[in-house]
């Protein structure tokens, strides 16, 4: 059995984040990635990030790990990183047991910090089964990774940001993408990935669901039709579309398996894409040494995302004894960093959500 | 709201079910079954829902032998709509040491006298009957073709719409807050849903039946313990029978759907009330699985689980009513044997509440035989 | 409103819908017949007087429902298609409603089709429970629709697509359908756990990260529960299927 002081689920934006806040304490930390390499999602994100310089603003994704990664390497003694390592489980008594290259291990931290992301939600329409119908996760990861074009043409379910970016992504690898279609009366995404994509082309239609997906061996074509006010389709109003791919962006819903595992106190939080954790402002679940950060505490930007790593792996790191001097101050920070991120009206739903499971702090 | 009964059964698992079935089959009006949660959500909906009549003693032989002519049939009986998808693949019960051998070999006796046509095998004609059996880890085995396992959910559900149409009312979603007791007569109960005047509870609340019992201060003597199982991803048909192994602590069986699902018992495992999962079960379980059985290394673990055994001396139920406190019967302390069972529960306590013979004498199952000492012990247990 | 629309207004609907005494007791026909035509095929058409005598030919017909039979003949003749059929002692759930229909093909017997209001808007899923084939290839047929109860004076008419697919796959590991889903839960099975122990939804490699919410959608859908409040089931280790091999260690190699 493996012990460390710090366990970290999950090596993208928010773990590695936390990673090197804790260790930047001086508390010693495993990092738990699942896949080959650290970053987690930033790898597929070719596109520049919002926010602030604090946050790698006009920095794209896959820089930004990279800049990570090298930022980790200053800790290295601090920082043991555990890649094609799935988490099997988090059991009562704390262990985790983990399948690392193709191995049985266990771990016993001191405290866990779960950056496990989020998954892909799914829409239900007939011939939702067929080849050619990716997730927006799916197509980036063959697109950005493996260099793949996915299809030729291609509808995209969802105008939120995420919707948005991989149409222009989609793009400017040379597919035509023939419509985003939104279920919403607007476009949820920022607006500028909006106009970037709409001045190329590309229709955006609210208001709009997918009727059914037509082919017999894979996607040869798609209907779509309007809702009226009240989400219902409205007759007459269907579209054919000649497409080979459909991909659906309908948002995100946190991971958490591991804490409905460990008996956290979840609460179900539209604003924040499903169940989330109760958690104090230090981002500790209702389980003592349990943190939380990332899409996994509610679905937001990579930006805010890794703030909340630096700052659980601050509170952990301090809840262990370690940086007394610099909590504070860097606690402080954070949480204003936090703040100013989610300052306008895009933050606005986030706020409220947040509002919803975030405890004031009762120190045992 | 206030509603009268005739009888409260407090639990809806199969023994819960399948009691106000039989009570309701025998005319008895206004029968009540509440449960805290939906049907199954406790020990029924987590067992490994095998049915033997490879017992050690008569009785049981009898009980699970009424329980498995019942459940061939039970699809009709009970009008079921769909499919309680009972599978006789057989037991196939694997000895592992001198003492089970000789054990085994007085139990297949045993069965035969009381028309079990169980038999004894050689470890190379077990191999026969379960190719990927590591025949060298074993003695000798007895099976039995009529054992087999069904569908716990569906099974309960079949004799829930059954009761309801019978007239039964089930409450899901309806916990029990108390029990009214005047002298020393069962009055009531108290639930979350309102009150119901009834002369006659029924304990059927398996891992919680203390808790019950405590509310008309009658002392069960059971304890809860936790146990666990495991299921695998669905693969082609491979086994038949389900394999068992009272020394080597397995039980493992092939569904119709194709996954496996194995359990053990563990005497270390928590007694109350807990039903978190662990990694202990896991691994030990993965160990002897693969040990006995080979293959089965190879097939992808999809999920584990736990549930509650309620456990007495001498794992076997209590059935009847309490000389405490008038009104008041027992059908717990079922030790892992209650969803096997449930057809025989269901007919002797709707029997002994009406004052009628019962079909199978169970009058040395009370509660007060541990006071007394009169344990009634029962040889083949995991 | 009709007059620009040619959809009633909640108003109209209200004035011709019989009083719910009627409905509870027994099937009885709806006129929907809201402006004064010249026009009296339905009066000749009742044997049973269930049609008031008109005094003149643009009167609007009225009704009277305890000699109504619901025997369909007004249906099938009158030139407006503006007479329904609703049945609500159907079942303890559903009503039916049967529609004149002159389209072709004609739904069959068991189909499950889309029940639309008078607007041309979906409704519900709807199952074909009575086709009544014109004796005549011009004569009017009718169709006899299962709706959900409240449904019953919402819907007039039908598209032969099912929108609300029942074929739609919703857990993929166990290839269930929305349409075993609904059925479930129409049957009273509100709760995950309960459709996932009985239909499987949910205990496949997955478990349930795919159509949880889609089957918490449809609950929503057809109780009103709201998300917040609905029974979780737990999720269980491990997180992914693996070799039970490898918790022997070593033998999990692929």
């Amino acid at each position: 059995m493996i012990t460390t002081e710090i366990a970290i689920i999950g090596g993208g934006p928010a773990g590695l984040s936390a990673a090197i806040s804790a260790a930047s304490l001086g508390a010693k930390v495993a990092i738990l990635e699942r896949d080959g390499r650290l970053g987690g999602q930033l790898i597929k994100q070719t596109h520049k990030f919002f926010g602030s310089e604090k946050q790698y603003a006009s920095t794209r994704g896959f820089d930004i790990a990279k800049i990570l990664e090298e930022e980790m390497e200053k800790y290295k003694d601090k920082i043991d990183i555990y890649t094609n390592a799935t988490v099997l489980g988090l059991y009562e008594d704390g262990v985790l047991t983990i399948e690392h290259n193709k191995k049985y291990m266990k771990m016993k931290p001191e405290k866990i910090i779960v950056a496990t992301g989020a998954s892909e939600k799914f829409l239900s329409f007939p011939n939702n089964d067929l080849p050619g119908i990716y997730g927006a996760g799916a197509v980036q990861t063959l697109m950005n990774e493996y260099g793949v074009k996915p299809g030729n043409n291609v509808l995209m379910v969802g105008a939120g940001n995420i919707g948005l970016i991989v149409s222009y992504q989609l793009m400017q690898a040379g597919v035509r993408v023939k419509a985003i279609i939104d279920a919403a009366p607007q476009i949820g995404g920022y607006l500028v990935h909006a106009s970037k994509v709409r001045r190329a082309g590309v229709p955006i239609l609210v208001s709009h669901t997918i009727k059914r997906a037509h082919g017999k061996e894979s996607v040869e074509g798609a209907t779509i039709w309007q809702l009226d006010e009240r989400w219902q389709p409205i007759e007459g109003t269907e579209k054919y579309l000649d497409v080979d791919v459909i991909c659906i962006s309908v948002g995100l819903s946190p991971l958490t398996e591991f804490l409905w595992q460990a008996g956290c106190e979840m609460k179900y939080i539209p604003e924040l894409g499903g169940h989330v954790a109760i958690r104090d402002e230090n981002l500790e679940t209702s389980v003592n040494g349990i943190f939380i950060a990332g899409d996994v505490a509610g679905v937001e930007e990579a930006s805010s995302a890794m703030v909340e790593g630096r700052l659980a792996g601050i509170c952990a790191a301090n809840s262990l004894g370690y940086g007394d001097d610099r909590f504070e101050e860097l606690r402080r920070d954070y949480t204003e960093q936090l703040k100013s991120l989610r300052s306008g009206p895009v933050g606005a739903k986030i706020v409220s959500g947040l509002s919803k499971v975030t405890v004031k702090k009762q120190f045992a | 709201m206030t509603k009268t009964a005739s009888v409260v059964i407090i639990g809806g698992g199969i023994s819960g079910c399948a009691i106000a079935y039989n009570l309701a089959k025998k005319g008895v009006k206004d029968v009540v079954v509440v449960e805290r949660s939906y049907l199954t959500s406790g020990a029924t909906g987590r067992c490994g829902a095998g049915i033997r009549t490879q017992w050690g003693t008569e009785r049981n032989c009898k009980l699970a032998k009424f329980s498995v002519d019942f459940f061939e049939n039970a699809n009709e009986i009970l009008g079921y709509k769909r499919d309680i998808e009972f599978k006789q693949g057989g037991y196939l019960i694997v000895a592992a040491t001198e003492k089970e051998v000789e054990q085994f070999k007085k139990n297949v006796e045993l069965q035969n006298s009381l028309g079990i046509p169980s038999k004894y095998l050689s470890p190379q004609e077990a191999k026969e009957i379960v190719p990927h059996l590591d025949e060298t880890k074993i003695l000798g085995a007895t099976f039995c073709e009529l054992d087999g396992h069904l569908n716990p959910f569906h099974t309960t559900e079949a004799f829930a719409q059954a009761a309801e149409r019978l007239g039964v009312e089930i409450m899901t979603f309806t916990e029990v807050v108390g029990i009214d007791v005047e002298g020393d007569k069962i009055k009531g109960v108290h639930t979350t849903k309102g009150y119901i005047s009834t002369p006659i509870v029924v304990n059927a609340a398996g891992g919680y039946c203390r808790q019950i019992g405590d509310m008309v201060n009658v002392d069960i003597p059971t304890y809860s313990e936790r146990h666990q199982i495991l299921v695998t991803e669905p693969v082609e048909p491979m086994q038949e029978p389900m394999v068992m192994g009272f020394s080597l602590n397995i039980y493992t069986q092939q569904v119709p759907h194709g996954s496996f699902l194995i359990g053990r018992g563990d005497p270390t495992e928590p007694k109350d009330l807990r039903i978190t999962s662990s990694w202990q079960f896991m691994e030990k379980m993965a160990k002897t699985a693969c040990d006995l059985l080979p293959a089965l290394g190879k097939l992808a673990v999809v999920r584990q689980w736990a549930g509650l055994y309620n456990m007495t001396a001498d794992a076997q139920p209590i059935y009847g009513p309490v000389k405490e406190v008038e009104g008041f019967y027992l059908a717990v302390g079922f030790s892992g044997h209650g969803f096997m069972l449930g057809p025989a529960t269901g007919q002797i306590m709707a029997e002994i509440i009406l004052g009628e013979p019962t079909t199978i004498d169970v009058s040395d199952l009370d509660k007060d035989r541990f006071a007394r000492g009169e344990l009634v012990l029962e040889p083949s247990v995991v | 409103m009709i007059e620009k629309t040619g959809v009633p207004t909640k108003e109209d609907i209200e004035e011709i819908t019989p009083p719910k005494e009627i409905r509870e007791k027994q099937a009885v026909a709806v006129i929907e017949c809201y402006k004064e035509i010249p026009c009296n095929p339905c009066y000749t058409a009742c044997k049973f007087g269930a049609i008031k005598e008109f005094e003149d030919i643009n009167d609007r017909p009225e009704i009277i429902y305890e000699k109504c039979v619901a025997c369909g003949q007004c249906v099938i003749k009158c030139p407006g298609l503006a007479i329904f059929i609703i049945d609500e002692t159907y079942s303890e759930t559903e009503a039916t409603v049967q529609i004149p229909y002159e389209y072709l093909p004609l739904p069959k017997e068991g189909d499950y089709v889309t029940a639309l209001d008078r607007a041309g808007r979906p409704v519900c899923r709807a199952k074909v429970v009575k086709v009544r084939k014109g004796k005549h290839p011009n004569m009017t047929s009718t169709v006899t629709m299962a709706v959900p109860k409240e449904h019953s004076m919402t819907v007039r008419s039908l598209n032969l697509e099912d929108y609300f697919a029942d074929n739609t796959i919703i857990c993929r590991c166990e290839g269930i359908t929305l349409g075993e889903i609904r059925q479930l839960i129409s049957e009273g099975y509100t709760t995950i756990d309960e459709i996932k122990r009985i239909s499987r939804a949910g205990m496949g490699p997955c478990q349930g990260r795919t159509c949880r919410h889609l089957i918490m959608q449809e609950i929503r859908n057809a109780t009103g529960q709201n998300m917040e409040d609905m029974l979780m089931p737990t999720f269980r280790q491990p997180t992914k299927p693996v070799k039970l091999g490898l918790f022997v260690g070593g033998e999990g190699d692929d």
